[in-house]
């Protein structure tokens, strides 16, 4: 036996109580662990996979196209090592609930800018010398259960041929696959010369730029020098970078980790309570025992770490388990999701905050019950018998 | 029977000032329970009274066949023409039809309390817009001259953007506007708008004759059929017709769908949290009280009384709890404006509203609490031997 | 004053202030505890024997005087340094005998062995002759619960005995115990004193119970009144 064994024993005296408590922080930690990994996977999306990938979009919105004219003119600019222009297609195959997230690309440079995606050699070949050729995400691929080789009507919510309909045959030359997990490959790129051609208006527009600077510390001064090309003209820029951007449009949806925050918050508030009060409780129904132990010669300050150590122990029980099921569910459920959402994992940095706050809780809700027991006076607690 | 009942829940009720923290620790954390689910279901209920507040029945929407947004969409003059010649739309005493072709495009503002860009659609409008938006009125300052590119600005850019104030010149992309006034719906989306000259807009972001929409009023709800039918036979036009309220409807119901998915399992988890608490604080309840119980039981008082004291307690501390998460809920997030994002990546302005059916599921979730929590608690009071009366 | 006392009280007082008022327990006491010695303490009600046991226990201060210890003063003390104190020389025996009740018999008994630092084998020795000497080993894994009044304050004098203190402050030990039960455990408090020459202040209210002692000693109104005990 030792300290260990009396703190187990004390904290598991009245088992339905320990349990209870124990099943409460779990509670909490549970939603912790999963919102902010879940929040975590959202935000990294969009993967800032490359510091030095800058975005150049209108100004106004990157739903305002720009010119044509503007790829030639940002990639004559010295900062800019490589550049690929994207256009929204809308794209949807069969029925409009089926989406298939396309854009209108240029493949050639699309693959210099994001160097992470691969293409098997000769596949991207064949793709580029047909115009009709479209290359696919993995996860696109798996969604829909699509082939290399298959011909395929994709449609667009947004724009009409010259034709009147609204619908492009691609042919599926080649499948990307990504060299990270937390890298998406949930869409399609067609090429955009074979699009363009065919629009019945809004023609040779551009939703945005992604480009490369080679190096991190340029990119301010390559954005600066960008968006100055194209200052006080109709079509004024705004370049930023990948993370930067991918802030601002999750910012969009409203302030979801300020929400989170408060959903937790309210979550710790309520264990805070529940096991601050229980322990200050469980302390007072054992005032005696611990004056017997003072009288038996422990001292205060171990008394003190005992009751401390009980807590802890309390918080990292249920605080465990907890992380421990966000981790299995986040992992399940990011699974199944990772071709719509990919990289959806539990961040080393949520566990880590999640211990800290294991022992956190046990430290505030011990404080006071291992005061109380510390300053315990023998004559007085023994008095009352 | 009932009188017993009533003697021991007296006593079980004179009891809870022994438990001060526990009690109190019970009721708070029931009350946040209450009121993260009334804060995501507020939320949602806000979100849906904007979107689809905003949609009438006897107003019809015209788009281009299969675009699904505003956004999406392509109309030319010519197609505004041949719409306006449909049976079923209303007409005003001249017998001219109310209808308003409209476009629509985004541009960005500044959000005053975060300091950051955010979109914001700019719309450009025709002279029978007004007409065709239930309950607008025009709070401050006039109405746009045609032509000119003045604003009319909805009330909750005002509240939420910067630089926006009556009078004041102000940039958007490479134009400068003059806001000369401000409109209201009634909370709608389109007080999360600017206004203008829908021509203005054409010229200013060169969309030569070019629209998105066109929104008409109808003689009456059923009419639509009528307009519709009419519409698709029309060999020179390709549009879907729907009304307001459809078009809404499609447009907020998945945001909507996925607020209440995350806000009732969430708040379901926490309730099994402070559910653990309200039972460990029963617990500590009947332990407090064994003594007495198994006395009263020894007087003749029936088992069946004990639990029910105990079963008052609970649901009383748990009603307290479902009140107070309710009304502080109420009070701190009632009317309390967020914004989020719309149709076509542009922000929607809504009011978090605490409705009376959230607030009574709130106290009803307080309730289960309650009572699973005293449950098992009030069967050991029931079943209290008589030999505590003894021991302590 | 013998200069081989075990304790030795010089002068010492207790008074506590009940608001406006000082009561005096006791004043001036002068009394010396020679090792191996046995004493029951008796008198009234309200007399101040838990007090005065508790002062030779460094468990409360006296209000002025010496406790002296083996020829050490031990009431100005720190509280750390009493604990180590009490650790090492005193054992305690309580009326109601105070055992953690989360703990078997035996864990209860090992207790002050985890204040030493003795190995865990050295341990299990000393729990098993501790238990031996009061009889009860039979009964290790018990818990409290499962124990009659006597058989619990058997194990409460093995934890008082299993770190080897040189005295043994017992309260009342026999005062919730049966008469068969209390002479058990009085003859156990006088087999430790005769043959394993611990010294015993024991404080009883019980006449029978005091004639086991060596001699007797009665608190009335402050003052001591001896009495040798009859063999
Ligand atoms: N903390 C205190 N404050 C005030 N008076 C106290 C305090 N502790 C003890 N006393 C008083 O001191 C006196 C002696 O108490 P003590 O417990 O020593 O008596 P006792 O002789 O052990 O009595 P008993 O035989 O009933 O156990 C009592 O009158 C008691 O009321
Ligand atoms: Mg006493």
């Amino acid at each position: 036996m030792n300290d260990a064994t009396l703190v187990r024993k004390n904290l598991f005296r009245k088992k339905a109580r320990a349990i209870l408590l124990i099943i409460s922080i779990f509670i909490a930690f549970l939603i912790h662990g999963a919102l902010f990994a879940f929040n975590a996977g959202m935000s990294g999306g969009f993967g800032a996979v490359a510091a030095d990938r800058l975005v150049t979009m209108n100004r106004a919105s990157f739903t305002v196209p720009m010119p044509y004219a503007y790829w030639g003119r940002i990639q004559a600019l010295d900062g800019v090592e490589a550049i690929t222009p994207l256009n929204w297609v809308g794209g949807y195959y069969q029925e409009p609930m089926n989406q298939i997230q396309t854009f209108a690309a240029d493949p050639e440079s699309y693959f210099i800018v994001y160097p992470e995606l691969t293409v098997p050699a000769d596949q991207f070949a064949d793709a580029l010398s047909r115009r009709d050729c479209a290359i696919i995400g993995r996860s696109v691929a798996n969604v829909q259960g699509w082939e290399v080789g298959q011909r395929i009507p994709l449609s667009s919510n947004i724009w009409q041929r010259d034709d009147g309909t609204s619908v492009w045959e691609i042919d599926i030359c080649a499948i990307f696959d990504a060299a990270l997990d937390n890298v998406p490959t949930n869409y399609a790129l067609i090429q955009y010369d074979y699009f363009n051609e065919s629009l019945a208006f809004g023609r040779d527009s551009i939703a945005w730029f992604s480009l490369l600077t080679g190096d991190p510390d340029r990119n301010d001064a390559v954005a600066a020098e960008i968006d100055a090309l194209f200052a006080n003209s109709p079509n004024e820029t705004r370049t930023q970078t990948e993370a930067a951007f991918g802030e601002s449009f999750m910012a969009m949806f409203g302030n979801i980790a300020l929400i989170l925050t408060l959903v937790v918050g309210a979550a710790f508030a309520t264990i805070l309570m529940i096991v601050g009060t229980t322990m200050v409780m469980a302390i007072n129904e054992r005032i005696k025992e611990v004056a017997v132990m003072k009288t038996l010669g422990f001292p205060a300050p171990r008394i003190f770490r005992m009751v401390l150590s009980e807590s802890i122990l309390l918080s990292l029980v249920g605080g465990l388990l907890g992380l421990l099921a966000a981790t299995g569910l986040v992992t399940l459920v990011g699974a199944a999701i990772a071709d719509y959402l990919p990289g959806v994992h539990m961040p080393l940095s949520v566990a880590l905050t999640s211990l800290a706050l294991m022992l956190g809780l046990g430290l505030i809700t011990g404080l006071i019950p291992a005061v109380t027991a510390m300053r315990v006076k023998i004559v007085d607690a023994l008095g009352k018998s | 029977m009932f009188k017993q009942t009533l003697a021991v829940t007296a006593i079980n009720l004179k009891s809870i000032p022994q438990r001060p923290g526990m009690s109190a620790a019970t009721v708070l954390s029931i009350a946040l329970v209450v009121g993260v689910l009334l804060g995501f279901l507020a939320m949602a209920n806000g979100f849906r009274a904007t979107v689809q507040g905003t949609g009438a029945d006897d107003i019809a929407v015209v788009m281009r066949a299969g675009s699904q947004a505003e956004l999406n969409s392509n109309l030319m003059r010519e197609d505004e023409r041949l719409i306006a010649e449909a049976p079923g739309i209303a007409r005003d005493a001249d017998g001219e039809p109310i209808v308003s072709a409209e476009l629509y495009v985004v541009t960005d503002g500044m959000r005053s309390a975060s300091q950051t860009p955010a979109n914001l659609p700019l719309r450009g409008v025709g002279p029978r817009a007004p007409e065709l938006r239930d309950g607008f009125t025009i709070t401050q300052g006039r109405m746009f001259e045609p032509g000119a590119a003045e604003l009319l600005v909805g009330e909750n850019v005002l509240a939420e953007y910067e630089g926006f104030a009556l009078g004041e010149p102000i940039r958007l992309g490479s134009n400068t506007w003059t806001v000369v006034g401000v409109f209201s719906t009634g909370g709608t989306v389109f007080d999360s708008e600017l206004w203008t000259d829908a021509p203005v807009v054409q010229s200013l972001y060169q969309r030569g004759n070019s629209f998105q929409s066109v929104r008409l009023r109808l003689a009456s709800p059923e009419a639509i059929e009528e307009t519709r039918a009419y519409l698709d036979a029309e060999p020179r036009l390709n549009v879907d017709v729907q009304s307001e309220r459809a078009f809404f409807a499609s447009q907020a119901g998945g945001t909507v769908t996925l607020i209440e998915y995350v806000g009732w399992p969430l708040a379901i988890l926490m309730a099994i949290g402070a559910l653990a608490g309200a039972w460990n604080t029963m617990y500590s309840s009947v332990d407090a009280r064994v003594r007495e119980i198994a006395t009263l039981r020894a007087l003749g008082f029936s088992g069946f009384s004990a639990f029910l004291g105990t079963m008052v307690e609970s649901l009383l501390l748990a009603l307290l709890g479902g009140i107070i998460g309710a009304v502080v809920t109420w009070l701190l997030f009632d009317g309390l404006t967020a914004s989020t994002l719309g149709s076509s990546f542009t922000q929607i302005v809504f009011a978090f509203a605490v409705t009376p059916g959230a607030m009574i599921a709130g106290v009803i979730l307080a309730l289960i609490v309650g009572l699973l929590g005293g449950l098992i608690p009030a069967m050991r009071a029931a079943r209290v031997p008589l030999l505590s009366v003894h021991g302590g | 004053m013998t200069a081989n006392a075990l304790y030795e009280l010089s002068n010492l007082s207790k008074r506590y202030t009940r608001g406006r008022e000082e009561i005096t327990i006791f004043s001036d006491l002068d009394m010396a505890i020679p090792h191996g010695d046995f004493i029951a303490i008796m008198g009234p009600s309200g007399s101040g024997k838990t007090t005065l046991l508790n002062l030779l226990g460094g468990i409360d201060a006296p209000s002025s005087g010496e406790v002296r210890f083996e020829g050490a003063r031990i009431d100005n003390l720190s509280q750390a340094k009493l604990s180590k104190w009490r650790a090492a020389n005193a054992g305690f025996i309580f009326q109601f005998y105070n055992l953690m009740p989360t703990l078997t018999a035996a864990q209860n008994v090992e207790l002050p062995l985890l204040l030493t630092k003795l190995s865990g084998k050295e341990r299990r020795k000393r729990i098993a002759t501790a238990l031996e000497i009061v009889g009860i080993a039979d009964r290790a894994g018990h818990r409290p619960r499962q124990l009659s009044g006597g058989q619990q304050q058997r194990v409460a004098i093995a934890r008082a005995i299993v770190a080897d203190p040189k005295v043994l402050l017992a309260d009342e030990p026999t005062g919730d115990l049966d008469r068969a039960s209390a002479d058990e455990t009085l003859k156990t408090l006088q087999l430790l004193n005769s043959e394993m020459g611990k010294t015993i202040v024991m404080v009883t209210h019980d006449p029978a119970a005091a004639k086991y002692a060596k001699r007797e000693l009665h608190l009335d109104k402050g003052r001591f009144v001896e009495k040798e005990a009859l063999a």
